[in-house]
């Protein structure tokens, strides 16, 4: 009933997430630090999940919806762990934070392999895993919107309120998708149009504040002084 | 006592175009102002001027200033910043 919509929607999320992967990758690009490197990655893993469900859409194959998700989750794992790390730019931060970079991708490798060497033992294993790992990204994502409030409380900046507010309804998203997961009748309607809804809102936050801030800056060292007013 | 959290390269090289852009629209650079600003060591000035002027970024006539790339880097290097201000990730 909903497919074409909802078609139209994953790929506009997919095609956002890869546009937003250009500017989240400029901070790794300019500083070369391995903490930020997860913020290019998640938001990029992010794009691919929101293809896979789209070709799920079109070709319904089995066991797509289950990578979409596991993808999903390894995203927010990517990005809650740059935000724990970019407050700790010590020596021993780095390499835990290579150990951990190493381990999720291992872990990834590792489930995609088993999904596709062992498909009908590990599909019967994520039908029930997949709430848990909807929780897994719920619980990400709720530290990162705690990490960027505390920030923002922080420099009381007017610019930085954005982002937080982006997460918060990626959370919103994240979690119309747990209810959704756990009981497909109850509320369907309403999980369905408010998690898309609350999805490409968020989207559209984090492109608003990558336009304001690579393509409104002023002449006077670049940054938007309209913004601060 | 406060601590000063430690600058890596990067940050100071950002921090002395920064400067050396400021500066430029007045009469003269001075070098012991910049330096006043930047907080450096004199001596360790005179060496990220000469690294500066290497990699393209500055150039020095008749008085130090930023050179087209060195505006360039400049402006990507505040945009990338602020981006990451915003994005709640404050570049230490």
């Amino acid at each position: 009933m909903y497919e074409a919509p909802r078609f139209a929607i994953e790929i506009a999320s997919a095609v956002m997430y890869f546009i937003l992967l250009r500017y989240m990758i400029k901070p790794y690009g300019l500083t070369r630090e391995e903490r930020y490197l997860g913020l290019p990655l998640g938001f990029g893993f992010l794009g691919v999940a929101e293809t896979i469900l789209a070709i799920g859409i079109i070709y319904p194959i089995n066991g797509l919806g289950t990578v979409s998700v596991v993808m999903r989750t390894f995203a927010f794992v990517f990005l809650a762990f740059t935000y724990y790390f970019s407050k700790k730019p010590s020596k021993n931060s780095r390499f835990i934070w290579v150990i951990i970079l190493s381990a999720i991708i291992v872990g990834l490798t590792t489930w995609f392999l088993w999904l596709f060497s062992a498909p009908l033992l590990a599909l019967g294993i994520t039908a029930g895993f997949g709430i848990f790992l909807r929780i897994l990204a719920l619980v990400c994502l709720a530290y990162i919107c705690v990490h960027t409030l505390r920030s923002h409380l922080k420099s009381l900046d007017p610019t930085t309120i954005w982002i937080p507010l982006g997460f918060i309804m990626l959370s919103v998203s994240q979690y119309s998708q747990l209810i959704r997961a756990a009981d497909e009748n109850y509320l369907y309607g309403v999980a369905f149009v408010g998690g898309l809804t609350a999805r490409l809102i968020a989207l559209a936050v984090f492109l608003y504040v990558a336009y304001r801030t690579f393509y409104r800056a002023t002449k006077r060292g670049g940054i938007d002084e309209a913004d601060r007013s | 006592m406060k601590r000063i959290a430690r600058r890596d390269k990067l940050k100071i090289y950002g921090d002395l175009l920064s400067i050396l852009n400021e500066e430029t629209g007045k009469d003269k650079v001075v070098l012991t102002r910049v330096q006043v600003r930047l907080n450096v060591p004199f001596d360790r000035l005179k060496t990220y001027i000469t690294e500066l002027g290497g990699l393209g970024l500055i150039e020095d006539e008749n008085s130090l200033k930023l050179t087209e790339k060195g505006k360039q880097y400049l402006k990507e290097y505040e945009s990338v910043l602020d981006f990451m201000k915003r994005m709640g990730l404050a570049y230490q």
